[in-house]
């Protein structure tokens, strides 16, 4: 063969080292794109006599191949160069990334197992944007007008509920697995099986994974325990969950724990399975004791904290306040044991679903209305089980800029961003349906299982979420006023909702899937986006973006929220933001900052009562503030920059991200901007408390 | 005199009976605006009064504080312009 005199060696992807051969490059180019032999084998000419003329011996095989691609560009090939390009890194960054944190997503620790994660994520994303979305999409989110959430899990889900029935009726028996478990006879077994199942499902997930009434369905294993044990259980349940930072990529499972008080009316008349998958004989409404049992010792481990006192970051407590939840014995009681909770470890998350229809919450906060059908499912509970394939979040202060103040622009920018997310969506959706279709042999088997007849992903059912980042800076560039400034500028933000609103249900109607509105978390979300914006827009995005622009700790104020800098009490807060909750569907949430304060659990108490008669809101949290000590291993209250027991400057600063517990270190530059200007109302619950007592 | 906020959809079997008492308090010289909750405009000033059920007629005086609503039901048009002139 011609070649070999050449006396070439490649060092091959397969870890070995070959012969030159060029009828190898023509190859690849055949086999990968559409060019015809020819020109195929004119190229691999080419790329020969350049590396000849050079005279290196030994060359690598993604050497090889951009000198190629190279010679595609020249021949003005593009479609075929993207065809044959190579998915990578630089050196430099692979160095940096083994050597320094990931500040992306707070809840990933720095390791070798998160290296390989961060790794995985650059290559899987690059792929989403060159093979997986078209190139308006793909473009869309490079230049930051909308953001395609986890793009480096492109070949999951995004988030999903669940039911805790699947795996006390099924057991643990997932495809390909080594064995197969029968269902748990013991709680013991049953947690172990719910822990298993977790980290299977976040392997088949990219975000969080929901269980739906907990206390309730644990209730039958409870029974007959003495308190002493069931607390020794809700410490194992709790341990073993915000434990997880061995499972993938180091992160923690990111888990919710959804508490009643009550059991739920639509599980009221439910036949309850108890230990070996078998029907006790009696319903869930007949196990309200345990369930309460048990969701009373969940929150007092909550309220003792880890071994060090800290808040246990995971799994998210979210106890649902209902009409029901009001007319519960000993209700008042386990409101003021959250709201210890809240206001000492902040925990606690208070959803409320007003009115009498039944809802249920899915993932990322996702909540919908019980139908006619969902109703069935709730006869079948393990039927119970939803998802959200994918989150597209748009970028508005942006749209003000460009709109020039004209409303007429404005509006039409929102449409056809939000058309760009509806068809980013309908692509994952045909991506995931091609991955789906391998079944049990696929990359997704998990979610193709069968075992109650219907593939455990209902993909008809799923949701796709189109989030907001930025409504109130957008409000403030284009009336130049923000939204806790004027009623008309509180009215014009929610006119861009509305707005929304009505193109989803639009959207649902013409894709035939369900589209919905969330308040995207935008954990970095709003940070890449103020970046960008500072770097296209500039002088107006200076003026619109909060932080502070000399140490580019800058942010965008997240979703629909007020500025939350500006000092307001947080009644005024919650009911302000809770007047945008009843149009997106998919949740919304209204933060609380209590800083180093600790409120009196009744002041909390209170406060979510008035919350849930008198506001719209959705959701609150309160977020207290730790500083947790690597010396002495004590935790005192507030952000400080020395442990207030022993003096040792080697601290950690402890608080809400954005939906989690995390430490301040890992924390993105623009949450740090966003965390300096958190206005903390202890203040006002103190005063509240001075006042009770006059 | 106060101001009557009229909130409808073109669905609604109750609807057209409370754009006609828009029309009649309009007659008697009554401020009245009409939101539509299928478009923008009208479902934020709906979300902004927290309108649930349709037809919605909300009275407020000229510092928008409110003096009356009938939320899911239509008034008779003597109960809103006793409402509108109290204001
Ligand atoms: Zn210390």
């Amino acid at each position: 063969m011609e070649t070999t005199d050449l006396n070439l060696f490649v060092r091959t992807s397969e870890e070995t080292i070959s012969d030159w051969d060029r009828s190898k490059i023509a190859d690849a180019l055949i086999r990968e794109t559409l060019i015809d032999r020819d020109t195929a084998d004119q190229i691999s000419l080419e790329a020969e006599q350049m590396i000849r003329k050079s005279g290196v011996k030994v060359v690598t095989a993604p050497l090889v191949r951009e000198l190629v691609n190279a010679k595609l560009i020249e021949k003005g090939l593009e479609s075929t160069r993207k065809m044959h390009t190579r998915l990578g890194m630089p050196v430099y960054d692979v160095d940096s990334l083994i050597l320094h944190p990931n500040k992306e997503n707070a809840n990933v620790p720095h390791g070798p197992e998160a290296t390989n994660l961060t790794l995985a994520e650059r290559i899987k994303k690059e792929y989403a944007l060159l093979c997986v979305f078209s190139q308006d999409v793909a473009d869309a989110h490079m230049n930051g007008d909308i953001h395609l959430h986890d793009l480096g899990f492109i070949d999951r889900p995004y988030c999903s509920g669940q039911s805790l029935e699947y795996i006390k009726k099924f057991g643990l028996d997932l495809p390909h697995s080594l064995s197969m478990a029968k269902p748990a006879k013991h709680p013991e077994v049953l947690l172990a099986h719910l822990i298993k199942f977790a980290a299977a499902l976040q392997s088949n997930f990219a975000g969080a994974i929901g269980w739906d009434a907990i206390n309730i369905f644990f209730a039958p294993y409870i029974e007959g325990m003495s308190d002493d044990e069931v607390k020794q259980f809700a410490q194992m349940l709790i341990f073993e969950f915000s434990q997880q930072a061995v499972a993938r990529g180091g992160q923690a499972i990111f888990s919710d724990i959804n508490v009643y008080w009550e059991v739920p009316k639509h599980f009221e008349k439910v036949p309850a399975i108890g230990p070996g998958g078998q029907f006790t004989g009696k319903t869930y409404g007949e196990y309200e004791k345990e369930g309460q049992r048990f969701a009373w010792k969940l929150f007092e481990v909550y309220k003792e904290g880890d071994g060090a006192g800290r808040p246990f970051f995971f799994p998210k407590p979210i106890v649902h306040i209902t009409e029901k939840f009001f007319k519960t014995q000993g209700h008042m009681d386990f409101l003021y044991h959250i709201s210890d909770v809240a206001a000492d470890k902040g925990n606690t998350y208070y959803v409320f679903d007003r009115g009498e229809t039944a809802k249920i919450s899915e993932c990322c906060r996702l909540s919908f209305k019980l139908e006619e059908s969902d109703l069935r499912d709730a006869l079948e509970p393990w039927r119970m089980r939803y998802c959200a394939l994918q989150n597209v979040s748009l970028n508005l202060p942006r749209m003000a800029y460009m709109a020039k103040k004209d409303d007429t622009k404005l509006f039409n920018l929102i449409t056809e961003r939000f058309v760009l997310a509806t068809k980013a969506h309908k692509e994952k959706r045909a991506f995931l349906e091609k991955l789906l279709a391998h079944g049990e042999d696929g990359p997704l088997a998990l979610l193709t299982m069968k075992r109650d007849g219907m593939p455990y992903l209902r993909f008809d059912r799923a949701s796709h979420l189109i989030g907001m980042v930025g409504l109130n800076e957008m409000v403030q560039v284009h009336t130049g006023e923000e939204m806790h400034e004027s009623k008309k500028a509180l009215k014009f933000g929610l006119k861009v909702m509305a707005h929304m609103k009505l193109l989803s249900d639009k959207m649902r109607r013409q894709e035939g899937f369900r589209i919905v509105l969330e308040q995207t978390p935008a954990e970095s979300t709003s940070y890449r986006f103020a970046r960008l914006d500072m770097r296209y827009f500039s002088p107006a995005s200076g003026r619109a973006v909060k932080g502070d622009i000399a140490s580019g700790e800058i942010y965008y104020t997240n979703s629909t929220h007020l500025n939350v800098k500006y000092p307001m009490n947080p009644i005024e807060r919650v009911t302000s933001e809770g007047i945008f909750h009843p149009l997106i569907e998919a949740g919304s949430i209204s933060h609380v900052w209590l800083g180093e304060s600790q409120p009196y659990k009744e002041a909390l108490a209170d406060f979510v009562i008035k919350t849930f008669r008198n506001t719209t809101s959705d959701q609150i949290a309160f977020s207290p503030e730790f500083t947790t000590c690597n010396t002495c291993h004590r935790t005192g209250r507030g952000l400080l920059d020395t442990c207030s027991y022993c003096g040792s400057p080697d601290v950690d600063g402890i608080t809400r991200i954005t939906g989690y517990f995390t430490k301040v270190s890992s924390w993105n530059k623009g949450k740090r901007g966003e965390l300096n200007d958190r206005h903390r109302v202890g203040e006002y619950f103190a005063e509240q408390k001075k006042a009770a007592n006059e | 005199m106060g101001i009557v906020k009229i909130f409808y959809k073109d669905d609604c079997p109750m609807c057209p009976v409370a754009k006609k008492l828009g029309r009649h308090l309009e007659a008697e010289n009554v401020g009245v605006q009409h939101y539509n909750v299928e478009t923008a405009e009208g479902l934020a000033e709906a979300t902004f009064y927290r309108v649930m059920a349709l037809p919605t007629v909300v009275v407020e005086d000229e510092d928008e504080n409110g003096i009356g609503e009938w939320r899911g039901s239509v008034p008779k048009i003597e109960e809103v312009l006793s409402a509108v002139r109290n204001a």
